[in-house]
Order: C-alpha cells, then sequence, then structure tokens
C-alpha cells in the first residue's frame, strides 16, 4: 500500500493562475494564513479546453480558463477553492463556477469573496478569516505587504524585460526573467524577494543590448486578464519583443489595484474623449493608449477576450484616438479557437506596417 | 425655450421612456421619439456599431442615428447603479461615451445624467441635473420629477396587476424571462410574444413584478447576483416558476449577464421545462417559430395534452 500524503490539518488552497502572480497567492497563503496551497502547473490548452466544455458558450474567455485552471487544481487535490470578487461580470464567477463544480460531483470548500463583499473592505476579511480561523493580524498584515511588494517587483522586472529582451542577442534577458520567475513561485521570506529582484535587475544592467537609437514601439493595452496573461494572449508580447519591437504595457496589478492614480486623476487627463468612468479598466485602457500615441509611439494593440464587455465600449473611444492621434490599432480578440498562426500572420502584417511608415515618417 | 429632446426608443427607454416624457411635458420641453425599432433602424445601428457588442446596443444606437439632427438634444442617461450589488451591465455605464465617440463628427448635442446611487448620484439629484442643464429652475425641475415618478409608479403598478392576473387564467402558461428592452422591442421580442398567443399559450412576463420585493427575492436563485434587471427578472421567477407550465429564458445575442445568470437558472430550476432561447440579427421569425412550437409540444406531450 502506497503511504497517503501527510496530514497537517492544513486546508489545500487555490486560486486560478492568474499570469505571473500566482506565487503572490502562494506566498499569501502559506506565509499570511499558514495553510497549503495547490500551485497548479501553467495553463495549458488542455486547461481551456476542459474549462470550456463545462462552461455556458457566450460567458467572456477567462471564465473559462479559470473553471479549467480550477478542475486542474482539484484534481490535484485541492480542497478549499478561493474565488475574488470583482466590478464586470468577474463579480458573478465565483457562484457559477461553485454551481458547476458541485453538479460536476466535486467535493471541496468555497470561499467566495463576492459573497463577503458589501461595500466595505472590512466585510472581506470575514472571508479571509474563513481561510484560516487561527489567522494572528500582525502576522497577516507584514506578510500581505510582502505580496504587494512582490506584485511591484514582478510588474517592474516584467515590463523591463518586454521593453529590452527583442534587443539582447546574448539571451541574457530571457534567462534572467526565467530564473526570477521561477524563484518568485518559490520564495518564503522578504529577504529572497529581494534577492531575486536584485538578481533579475542586476542581470538587465549587465546585459549587452544592441538596440537602435528608435525602436518600433508598441503600446499593448485592454483587458484586464487577457492583457497580462502570457497563455491567454497567446504570447503577444514575446512575439511582438521577438521581432524587434520595444513593447510596452501599463496595465498590470501594481498599477492598476495597489498604486492606482484613482478614477478622477485618469479621468481629467483625457475629459474630451469621456466624461464617465465606462467601466472596471475603460478609463485606465484610453488613459493610457492616448498616452501612448501622444508620446509618439508607433503602434497600439487593444487586447480582449471574446465577449468582454467593458472593452467592447471602450473600442469607439479607441477609434477616436486612432483618427485623431494618427495612430495605427490593431484590435485583438481571443477565443477558445483563436490560433498561433491566424495572430502570427496579424502581427507579422501590423508589424510590417508599422516598419514601413516610420520609413516613410 | 424651445429647445426639444430627442428620446431613443431602445434600451432604458422601455424602462424609464414615461418618466421621461412625463417629466419633459412637465417642464415643458417638446419630445422627439425615433420610433419603433424596423429593419432600416437595426442596419443602420450594426453599421455604427462594434461588431461584438450585443444585439440590443446596435439598435439603440441605430434609434440614435434616426435622431440625429432632428432634435437640439438626444437624451442618452448613464445608469451605473441602484446600491450594491444592484448593478447595471456595464454597457448602461458606457452608453453617453460610446454615443460621443461614434456621432463625434455630426454636431449633434447630447443630453446626460448620472444614476450611480454607489458614487452618491441618486435618481432625484440626477433629475434634478438634468432639469437645471435644460435653464429650468430647481424648484420647477423638482416638481416635475416628483410628478414625473408618481405617474410612473401609479402606471407601473397597474401594469404589474395586468400581468399577475394572467397567472389565475386557465390554459398553458409560460414565464419569459427576457429584459425589458429584449422582450418590448417589436423586433426582436414582441413577435415572440405574438408566436406563443398563435399557438393558444399565455405567456407572462417575469420582469413586471414589484421590483423592490423581487430584488430581495432573487437571492433565492442565486445569492450573489449584482445586476438590477436581472435580479428583477430572477425574483419574478422564483415567486412564479411554479405556477407555469415552462420558461423562456429570452436574450439578445450576445447578452454579458445573461450569458451567466441562465446557466444559473438552468442548474437550479429543474422541475420545469425551459427554453433558452438566443436572439441574433437574423431577420425572418421562422427559426424562433420552430422552436417555440415544438417547445409548446413538448409540454403538450409532458401533460398529456397533446
Amino acid at each position: 500500500m502506497t503511504p497517503g500524503p501527510i496530514a497537517t490539518g492544513k486546508k489545500k488552497i487555490a486560486f486560478p493562475r492568474v499570469a505571473d502572480y500566482s506565487g503572490v497567492f502562494r506566498y499569501w497563503v502559506e506565509q499570511c494564513l499558514d495553510q497549503t496551497y495547490i500551485l497548479q502547473p501553467k495553463c495549458t490548452h488542455h486547461t481551456l479546453e476542459v474549462g470550456a466544455r463545462y462552461s455556458p458558450d457566450s460567458v467572456c474567455t477567462p471564465f473559462k480558463t479559470a473553471l479549467g485552471s480550477m478542475i486542474e487544481a482539484l484534481d490535484l487535490g485541492a480542497d478549499t477553492l478561493v474565488m475574488s470578487h470583482g466590478l464586470c461580470r468577474l463579480g458573478y464567477y465565483g457562484e457559477l463556477m461553485e454551481q458547476i463544480l458541485r453538479d460536476l460531483g466535486y467535493q471541496f470548500e468555497f470561499v467566495n469573496f463576492a459573497a463577503y463583499s458589501t461595500g466595505r473592505s472590512k466585510d472581506l476579511l470575514k472571508g479571509v478569516k474563513q481561510l484560516a480561523p487561527k489567522m494572528k493580524a500582525a502576522r497577516f498584515l507584514t506578510h500581505v505587504m510582502d505580496g504587494v511588494k512582490m506584485c511591484a517587483y514582478i510588474d517592474d522586472i516584467t515590463s523591463k524585460y518586454y521593453q529590452n529582451c527583442g534587443f539582447d542577442p546574448s539571451g541574457t534577458y530571457r534567462a534572467a526573467f526565467k530564473r526570477f520567475l521561477r524563484a518568485m513561485d518559490m520564495v518564503h521570506s522578504r529577504p529572497e524577494i529581494d534577492e531575486a529582484y536584485r538578481e533579475a535587475s542586476y542581470a538587465f544592467a549587465q546585459a549587452p543590448l544592441d538596440k537602435p537609437e528608435r525602436p518600433l514601439r508598441v503600446g499593448v493595452v485592454g483587458e484586464f486578464f487577457t492583457v497580462m496573461d502570457a497563455f491567454s494572449n497567446l504570447d503577444l508580447e514575446q512575439t511582438l519583443a521577438d521581432m524587434g519591437v520595444e513593447v510596452h504595457r501599463w496595465m498590470n496589478v501594481s498599477n492598476r489595484i495597489f498604486h492606482y492614480p484613482g478614477e478622477k486623476n485618469l479621468n481629467v487627463e483625457i475629459r474630451d474623449l469621456c466624461t464617465y468612468e465606462m467601466g472596471p479598466t475603460s478609463t485606465a485602457t484610453i488613459w493610457a493608449a492616448r498616452k501612448y500615441a501622444r508620446r509618439g509611439f508607433d503602434g497600439l494593440i487593444h487586447v480582449k477576450s471574446a465577449g468582454c464587455t467593458p472593452e467592447i465600449d471602450v473600442m469607439p473611444v479607441l477609434q477616436t484616438i486612432g483618427r485623431e492621434e494618427k495612430i495605427p490599432i490593431l484590435y485583438l480578440t481571443y477565443d477558445v479557437q483563436t490560433g498561433e498562426a491566424g495572430l502570427m500572420t496579424r502581427l507579422e502584417a501590423f508589424y510590417d506596417m508599422l516598419a514601413m511608415r516610420k520609413e516613410v515618417l | 425655450m424651445s429647445a426639444t429632446v430627442g428620446l431613443p426608443q431602445g434600451m432604458l427607454y422601455h424602462r424609464y421612456g414615461l418618466l421621461w416624457r412625463t417629466f419633459f411635458q412637465e417642464l415643458g420641453i417638446e419630445t422627439v421619439r425615433s420610433g419603433q425599432t424596423t429593419k432600416e433602424i437595426m442596419d443602420r445601428g450594426a453599421a455604427l456599431c462594434v461588431d461584438e457588442a450585443c444585439l440590443s446596443a446596435k439598435i439603440f444606437l441605430g434609434h440614435v442615428d434616426a435622431l440625429v439632427g432632428r432634435c437640439t438634444y438626444i437624451l442618452v442617461p448613464r445608469v451605473s447603479s441602484f446600491g450594491h450589488k444592484r448593478m447595471m451591465c456595464t454597457r448602461f455605464e458606457a452608453m453617453p461615451d460610446i454615443v460621443r465617440n461614434v456621432f463625434r463628427d455630426r454636431g449633434q448635442q447630447f443630453l446626460h445624467y448620472d444614476l450611480d446611487v454607489n458614487q452618491h448620484h441618486d435618481e432625484p439629484d440626477a433629475f434634478l441635473a438634468l432639469g437645471t442643464a435644460l435653464g429650468c429652475t430647481k424648484k420647477a425641475a423638482k416638481k416635475a420629477y416628483a410628478a414625473a415618478k408618481k405617474e410612473e409608479r401609479r402606471r407601473y403598478k397597474e401594469r404589474v396587476a395586468a400581468e399577475e392576473a394572467l397567472y389565475k387564467k386557465e390554459g398553458m402558461k409560460i414565464l419569459i424571462a427576457a429584459h425589458s428592452y429584449v422582450i418590448e422591442d417589436p423586433y426582436l421580442g414582441r413577435p415572440v410574444l405574438d408566436i406563443l398567443k398563435g399557438l393558444g399559450a399565455i405567456p407572462i412576463r417575469a420582469d413586471l413584478t414589484d421590483r423592490e420585493a423581487a430584488v430581495k427575492r432573487s437571492a433565492e436563485l442565486s445569492p450573489t447576483i449584482k445586476w438590477e434587471m436581472n435580479r428583477e427578472i430572477l425574483g419574478g421567477l422564483a415567486a412564479h416558476w411554479d405556477q407555469v407550465d415552462g420558461i423562456v429564458l429570452l436574450s439578445a445575442f450576445p447578452c454579458g449577464p445573461d450569458s451567466m445568470v441562465n446557466e444559473i437558472i438552468l442548474h437550479q430550476i429543474r422541475d420545469v421545462p425551459i427554453l433558452n432561447l438566443t436572439l441574433d440579427a437574423q431577420s425572418g421569425t421562422a427559426g424562433v417559430e420552430t422552436r417555440l412550437e415544438s417547445f409548446v409540444d413538448i409540454i403538450h406531450f409532458k401533460e398529456g395534452t397533446l
């Protein structure tokens, strides 16, 4: 008889994989809550296929990816699933997900932060308490801040990486970035977090770059999840960088959540384009798109999943920006069936157009 | 004051039309309506709108287009929330700015009001701002809003009473779960009602119900649901699903909230036949007719009356 897993009395908690932030969730669960985290392997086509099989047809694609990711976590032995609240359909993901998984016959505890969200952030702590009844406030707070710092480091390194890795003949960037992300999935303490960041920053600074004086610069804007998640956007940023493009993306967890300048502060700069808040990330998308255009970028790419209502609604505003600032915009919608070959063709054509345009201008 | 206000007859018009008309009438401001949805309006809207947006949004833009140049202002309000977990689909939040950008070069002026209770803009405030923006005094605007709201309440009560009376009728009763702008649109939902009546069934609308009570009751079917209009529909379903012979879930393609809420309904209500019907831009109702016919047949078969 094979020995079973050692009983630790700890919950085995899982959350869907989100871009490169899974290490942060793991850190929070293990350090703040003193429970076990089940880290799924990276999403594959299989994840999406399984998720799509049990999802309603016209729900947005991140739901399908997240559901597939949850099923993979359950298969790996997770017994407690966590889902966040949110401002768009995301706020309803939890309930539908739980319903579907229960009807499939899975047994698990489900902590849905949408059920605890009452408009006061204090009430969200009740959800945290359910995950770890014996949690200590002091330990919780310090480690939450560590996680916030991790996000800041991840976002900083990621943004430096995609701006430069296309001009790095030695491959130092790629190796350092890979090492850094792996470290973020495994760190246990603040010194380790800082060390990984220092190491990556140092490697980046040392790498000899072969960058033209005025490289092609493309700004990537769009829906919160798909724009950050390399699996969901078919590695868009890497593909662009490999063509020799400096890729910029403002949207990430630090900028949108922990250090968000605020709806009103962003809106004030785009007043002539939109009067109101149009959706959870709309103001940021419009603001970033216009900022890139005015800073002389060569093109913009708007990324969203199929059916993302807020980002569909932003498109007329982006079209205005494209016309008024004379900047080409490529609109990409990612569905379950979006294939790499089709995307590649469109990206190559977009790149050629930008390159020719730059020569002429 | 010779300003005229255009009211596009799509989306929120079906919820607030009476309130708007009475409000402007009380203020002595003339209103122009875009008329009933026609194929032309829909095609025009589809050409103006982003492809992936929902059919109702396309129809709405068609209505706005029909009003451009025919009035001083066109009313496109922003309706975002009525309280916590009482949100509207984000499209209603974005509509004023969508319209502003789509019709940017057409020289048309638009009129907005902002209804967002979570950000402390409630309906009386919104209408006060709307009235004063049109050059009326605060007093007149308040009075006009009070009168309009009273009229809206009275009329809505009548409609709910008429709808509730249908449950007492003899015959095959089919509950329709649909947004008001889908079911009342002569191009989308109205034909469905007509077909069902033609098949000898009694269609009853789930959303025509006491709104406050329905919003509370929606938790029976879905505890964390966050969309006001879907909560009203769910509340109606929760109150009445055991009094009917079948349920039709009617949505315009592709509806964000409905894509998830309908799935929850299908998981929660198991004992009544449910038809999940999505309407798209295809012209002609033959496809819808076939599906409704077979649905009615299934109910007859189940009840042994075929």
